[in-house]
């Protein structure tokens, strides 16, 4: 890598190697049973050139060549993508412990075990189709420039995702853990899925209407990617956000405090620098409802006279390759701080209203303007603080700026969910459609 | 290459084993507005390895040769620990072994079109858009790859084949005041640069959409009778009742399987879905799938009964079903899962007036906005649409996004129309992204279709 650089550095004004080398394997278990254990060893470098304010860009698996791989750098250029910005000098960053080497105890044959543990409890105990994914991920990701930054990290990880899906049905209800150390999932935690299942075992109807949903975590990113929208710097340069000119202002309930931590070490993915190099902070987006910031990546922040808050990430909606990306505006750390209730006393809390633990279709729907319209999957009906049951073909819909005014409640923990860690949330008067 | 792929073959240790080796090229470009935010050209390249042994299969993916051997040892090891863990021994369906080189023939080769051109191209219909003053910004791409697939496996199977799909598309996004719209324009191909030509009616087109939804009104949450367009109909084939044609997806979930036995009535008589990724000229169009079977059309759905599933050859033994070409990868990195090619309902005698007559009162909704399934339910978006009273198109409306139980759906078209279109651009996620997912419908039309509104 360092050749490289150096070969960069003089045919170029600045230049930038991002290097990542996940390894990874997942075990599958489908009805119950072990059917697949699949693995990837896959590595990658990702070259960023600034010449005459151009930018220059090219990615590699396999480094054989260097001068061909810096040459589509260069070819690059001639397309005139501006780079008005400088890649970062940093240095003496914190050390974050990202990394545990007991994550080497875990093995093919324990994840198999661990599963095969958790489907003997749900077999056991339920009517439900039970699917469960074990995986464990290693990577190595080194970041260094011409201006003398050169970071490292490496980040170990395991989890379980874990579904019951209702027979038939396919919509479940599924949880998912991740640690940077082997563990196994509580008889608690496995009792209490076991319970929420059984409970909402039976399909009941309902007329549609305004009533209280309760968002769990596994569908918090429906709100997440609206309120992702409104607050990226890109959005805020391109003039499609619809809080632009709302800094200062009370926009959802005081009882929201929404923030990015990439620093959190109880994530398993915490970050001291972002995939630009440039530290990272605690930095709240929404406080006590109010809005404070919006985030940036080394681009956006040049373009809007801003500086970079270390939110330049490889990443899309969808996830995908991050050698192959460009950085953008990202929340790598979402987080809503938690409230005061716990989740059963949220459920009390509930008078009439729909346990929102899985969405499906989060992607459509008018992002920019922070509209959704998701069918639940599955959504559990609670009544006077009793899950009664489950309903089918219904859709929960609203704006994310309307619906963050409507809190009625926020659990106090928070969880390891898609895109972030957050704790459930009770919303009141959310329109509800059924047949 | 093949003689490099025959020698880590070679090792394998195992009652079956296969290895695909891929060189990805891309090529894209990407307009935010009228800035230029991406350009480039990229080679990557990596390593699938397959191993049926002890009656486990497994797979290991890796980019660099020198971890052939590592890789092996690993899929080897892995089956051997589900051979020992399950009770019934996974195994495969018999395939002819087929040794072929098959070089797609392309009108207008994108490779040989330089950069220079395609991003002129890009900025001239991007300007169609940009042109307007409610229109507030437009994310516009192009892109093409190509994947030169290399096969292999321990029965002598060898194959080569190319895949190069070009597209344009993106979004175009509408603002007044702070309300902003988007709609969603996009082409492309699998059989050349001349797909993404000549749009400017497209383009044209759908600018005039965005600029038209600031004034439609949010369609008002309810159960409502429907006619779908080709677009959308493409994807109510795909997302409700084409991932269910999947075995690897029915075979999970034992309750669906029950339901879906070849054989079963599950829809209305006019209702027949084909998937068919031989057609030529298609988005979807392939020739063998990355087990090294050569793909056939398939009657999912004939008259309302269900006729055919889509097949690895792994769940075509489990099944006891014939292979269909279907277990598709999205590149080097993942192993081949099932996919559909082109999937389509096949069209009946109806227009669209006499659809129109006979839906009477209700809506006309078009165009999809991403979609999603979940077991037999299913949610996707609709760009636009209008309300229909007495068989005439009446007010456009917004914000519509549809949701439904497959089963139901599956009984309430009750009519079909004779104006099949497929579509040009794809992206269907299903783990994998696979971008050549093509589907397509003529217009239908569905009775109490559940709306979300806002």
């Amino acid at each position: 890598m360092e050749k490289l650089l150096d070969m960069a550095r003089k045919v170029c004004d600045q230049a930038e190697i991002y290097y990542c080398d996940p390894t990874s394997s997942e075990v599958m278990f489908q009805k119950g049973e072990l059917h697949d254990i699949e693995s990837q060893f896959q590595s990658g470098m990702a070259l960023r050139i600034i010449k005459d304010g151009k930018l220059g860009f090219s990615y590699t698996k396999n480094l054989i060549d260097r001068e061909e791989f810096l040459q589509n750098a260069l070819e690059s250029l001639k397309g005139g993508v501006q780079a008005p910005y400088d890649f970062p000098h940093t240095s003496e960053l914190p050390n974050l412990k990202t990394y545990n080497e007991h994550i080497n105890d875990v093995t093919s044959s324990s994840m198999v075990e661990n599963c095969q543990r958790i489907a003997d409890v749900f077999l056991k105990n339920t009517d439900a189709e039970i699917e469960i994914v074990a995986y464990k991920e290693v990577l190595n990701l080194r970041i260094i420039n011409s201006q003398g930054t050169d970071l490292h990290s490496k980040i170990g990880s395991t989890g379980y995702w874990l579904c019951l899906v209702y027979p038939g049905g396919g919509a479940g209800i599924s949880r998912v853990y991740e640690e940077k150390i082997p563990f196994s999932i509580s008889r608690n935690i496995l009792d209490n899925l076991v319970n929420m299942y059984n409970d909402s075992s039976k399909v009941v109807t309902i007329p549609g209407g305004k009533m209280q949903v309760l968002f769990m975590p596994g569908s918090m990113y429906t709100l997440l990617w609206r309120l992702h929208s409104g607050a990226s710097a890109k959005s805020i340069y391109e003039d499609i956000s619809p809080i632009k000119n709302d800094i200062g202002k009370q926009i959802v309930s005081e009882a929201i405090t929404f923030y990015d931590d990439p620093l959190d070490t109880e994530s398993t993915s915490a970050r001291c620098f972002d995939d630009e190099g440039v530290p990272t902070k605690k930095m709240d987006i929404i406080e006590k409802g109010v809005l404070k910031n919006f985030f940036y990546d080394l681009n956006y922040a040049k373009k809007l006279g801003a500086q970079s808050t270390g939110n330049g990430y490889r990443a899309s909606m969808w996830g995908g390759d991050t050698i192959t990306m460009k950085p953008v505006p990202r929340l790598a750390h979402p987080r809503i701080a938690p409230g005061q209730k716990s989740f059963e006393e949220l459920i009390a809390m509930m008078d009439k209203g729909i346990i929102l633990d899985g969405v499906m279709g989060a992607h459509s729907g008018n992002i920019p303007n922070g509209d959704y319209s998701v069918g639940v999957s599955p959504g559990l009906y609670v009544e006077k603080g009793d899950i009664v049951g489950r309903v089918k073909d219904i859709m929960v819909a609203g704006n994310v700026y309307d619906t963050l005014k409507k809190v009625i409640a926020i659990e106090n923990k928070l969880h390891t969910c898609w895109g972030g860690r957050m704790p459930a949330i009770l919303f009141d008067s959310i329109s509800v459609s059924s047949k | 290459m093949l003689p490099k792929l025959k020698q880590i073959l070679h090792k394998a240790d195992a009652d079956y084993a296969d290895i695909r080796y891929e060189i990805k090229k891309e090529t894209f470009i990407t307009l935010d507005g009228k800035e230029l935010s991406n350009i480039g050209s990229t080679i990557t390249d990596g390593y699938v390895i397959r191993v049926l042994k002890n009656g486990g299969f497994t797979s290991v993916s890796f980019t660099k040769q020198g971890d052939a051997e590592k890789a092996l040892k690993t899929a080897q090891e892995n089956a051997i620990l589900i051979g020992n863990t399950i009770e019934k021994p996974f195994k495969l369906a018999e395939t002819p072994i087929i040794k072929d080189t098959f070089i797609p023939s392309l009108k207008e080769d994108p490779r040989n079109i330089s950069i220079e051109e395609k991003l002129e191209l890009l900025r001239h219909y991007n300007n169609i858009p940009l042109s307007h003053d409610k229109i507030a910004m437009t994310n516009m791409r192009y892109f093409e790859m190509s994947r030169e697939k290399y096969f292999l496996s321990s029965e002598g199977a060898e194959i080569h084949e190319d895949l190069i799909t070009t597209g344009i598309g993106g979004s175009i996004i509408s603002k007044d005041g702070n309300l902003t719209q988007n709609v969603r324009v996009g082409a492309g191909g699998s059989d050349g640069f001349y797909t993404v030509r000549d749009l400017d009616d497209k383009f044209g087109q759908r600018t005039q959409i965005a600029i038209d939804l600031l004034k439609a009104k949010p369609v008002k949450a309810g159960a409502y009778n429907c006619i779908l367009n080709q677009g959308l109909a493409g994807v109510f084939a795909h997302e409700a009742f084409g991932h269910f044609s999947e075995a690897d997806i029915v075979e999970s979930l034992p309750a669906m399987r029950e339901k879906m036995q070849i054989g079963n009535k599950l829809g209305n008589d006019v209702l027949s879905i084909i998937d068919n990724a031989t057609m030529p000229n298609q988005l979807g169009f392939y020739k063998y799938d990355d087990e090294g079977v050569a793909v056939r059309e398939v009657k999912l759905l004939t008259n309302g009964v269900l006729t055919g599933r889509l097949h690895s050859r792994r769940t075509a033994h489990e099944f006891g079903e014939p292979i269909s070409g279907h277990c598709v990868a999205e590149d080097y990195r993942y192993a081949p899962i099932i996919r559909m090619g082109t999937i389509y309902i096949e069209p009946r005698e109806k227009t669209l007036e006499q659809l129109m007559t006979e839906l009477g009162d209700g809506l006309y909704i078009l165009d999809p906005k991403g979609g999603q399934t979940s077991g037999e339910n299913f949610t996707f978006g609709a760009q636009y649409g209008y309300v229909v009273k007495n068989g005439k198109k009446d007010r456009m409306i917004r914000d519509i996004n549809i949701s439904g139980n497959l089963y139901q759906t599956l009984q309430d078209i009750t009519a079909v129309g004779n104006d099949l279109k497929l579509s040009k651009t794809g992206g269907c996620g299903k783990g994998q992204t696979n971008i050549r997912s093509c589907h397509g419908a003529p217009h239908i039309l569905v009775k109490n279709v559940v709306l979300g509104g806002i």
